[in-house]
């Protein structure tokens, strides 16, 4: 078993010369069905690796950013919503107040009116009155110098009065 | 053992070894079957060969990233894992078969255990690394580093580059070697005195086996992380 170990004995050069083209057609091989495919393979899967991180990295910053106008959106609706709320208040608080002092200016001038007429009523009334006083006292005063004139007509004066009374109520 | 008679043929003018050629061709066989069935039915999502292989991928690399610089490692990258696979089965594989004819020549065995066949391999770095420097660095700078740091270093670089060959294939070839003599020597023992010897034997032949088994798996490991940095040495101008 050690002979062969001797140097200077037998060298075979030849197992040195069939190692090498075994080993160079080994790595051949290799390449062929294991290597090349394999390491491509993982080439491949470390690419896609590094893209599906940097495309997870982009939604979720397009996630938070969807978030943020979501967020903005919405405070910014809310904001509106009170301003329409307090718009409203104070334009039906402006109407109220509105309506209620033109109520009052109505009554008011109503009032007057009213007042207005009564008066304008009661002097109508009273010059009315006046005017009956007036042509009343001329017809007395008229009888009264007509029955001066003859004493005997007296009753006859009295009871024309009475008659005018009559007729004038009638009238 | 000594006089074990060695079993060769003659083949184009050249002596070739038996148990080398048919050791080294079921190694072969082997590595090719290793590599065949793991790396069917590829996918994305690797299962149980494709996981394995490329483990083993990453290892070899992982070994020449060591030393060799990382713009560089693609190149190597198929040669150190072929090296490294070929050599650890070789390693392994005189640990469970050895086969040897009636007259008592060895023709089945590790590869490794030959000088022949580890020298070669040594050789094919030394060549690699002398390649690998004149195409990176052209062959001005490369034989330049010989004289590095000054003229005088040249003997001793030449001295240096036959040292690096001789110790890169002898080692792996002592350590395989010595582990299957003395296996044969514990196979001796056992069957020195029947029986009782069997069974004394036993444990010890498990004992040694187990560790030659990792011994192999080191040496090829160091084969080819040494290896890669002869290499490195040959593709960095030394100041």
């Amino acid at each position: 078993m050690l002979s062969h170990l001797v140097v200077g004995q037998t060298l075979y050069f030849g197992d040195s010369l069939f190692y090498i083209i075994s080993f160079v057609l080994l790595m051949w091989i290799i390449k062929i069905f294991a290597w090349g495919p394999v390491t491509k393979m993982m080439q491949d899967r470390a690419d896609k690796i590094s893209n599906d991180i940097d495309s997870a990295e982009k939604s979720r910053t397009d996630a938070a950013s969807l978030v943020e106008k979501r967020q903005a959106a919405l405070a910014n609706s809310r904001s509106e919503a009170q301003t329409i709320v307090s718009d409203a208040k104070s334009n039906g608080q402006q109407q109220r107040e509105q309506i209620v002092t033109q109520a009052q200016a109505d009554v008011q001038t109503m009032k007057q009116n009213a007042q207005k007429d009564i008066e304008q009523e009661r002097q109508d009334a009273l010059s009315d009155a006046r005017n009956d006083v007036a042509d009343l006292s001329i017809e007395i005063a008229s009888k009264i110098i007509q029955r001066e004139l003859k004493a005997d007509d007296q009753k006859a004066l009295i009871d024309s009065y009475i008659e005018g009374l009559g007729k004038q109520h009638e009238s | 053992m000594s006089d074990d008679p060695v079993s060769t043929f003659q083949f184009l003018g050249l002596t070739f070894s038996t148990a080398n050629v048919v050791s080294g061709l079921v190694v072969f066989l082997l590595v090719i079957a290793v590599v065949f069935f793991t790396s069917r039915k590829l996918a994305m999502k690797p299962t149980k060969g494709q996981n394995f292989l490329e483990w083993l991928i990453d290892f070899t690399n992982g070994i020449l990233k060591g030393s060799i610089p990382a713009g560089d490692v693609g190149k190597f990258g198929l040669w150190g894992f072929t090296l490294f696979l070929f050599l650890f089965l070789s390693n392994e594989i005189g640990l469970f078969i050895q086969v040897a004819t009636r007259s008592g020549a060895t023709i089945m065995r590790s590869p490794t255990s030959d000088p022949i066949a580890t020298l070669t391999f040594s050789l094919m770095t030394m060549m690699i690394a002398q390649f690998a420097g004149v195409w990176k660095l052209g062959y001005k700078a490369h034989f330049a580093n010989y004289m590095k740091p000054f003229v005088f270093w040249l003997p001793i670089s030449i001295f240096e580059e036959f040292t690096n060959f001789l110790t890169l294939g002898l080692r792996i070839f002592g350590v395989i070697f010595s582990g299957e003599m003395l296996l044969g020597v514990i196979w001796d023992l056992a069957v020195s005195h029947g029986i009782v010897t069997m069974i004394i034997a036993l444990p010890i032949e498990m004992a040694w086996q187990g560790f030659s088994a990792f011994l192999g798996a080191i040496q090829a490991f160091v084969f080819v992380t040494l290896s890669s940095v002869y290499i490195s040495q040959k593709l960095e101008l030394e100041e």
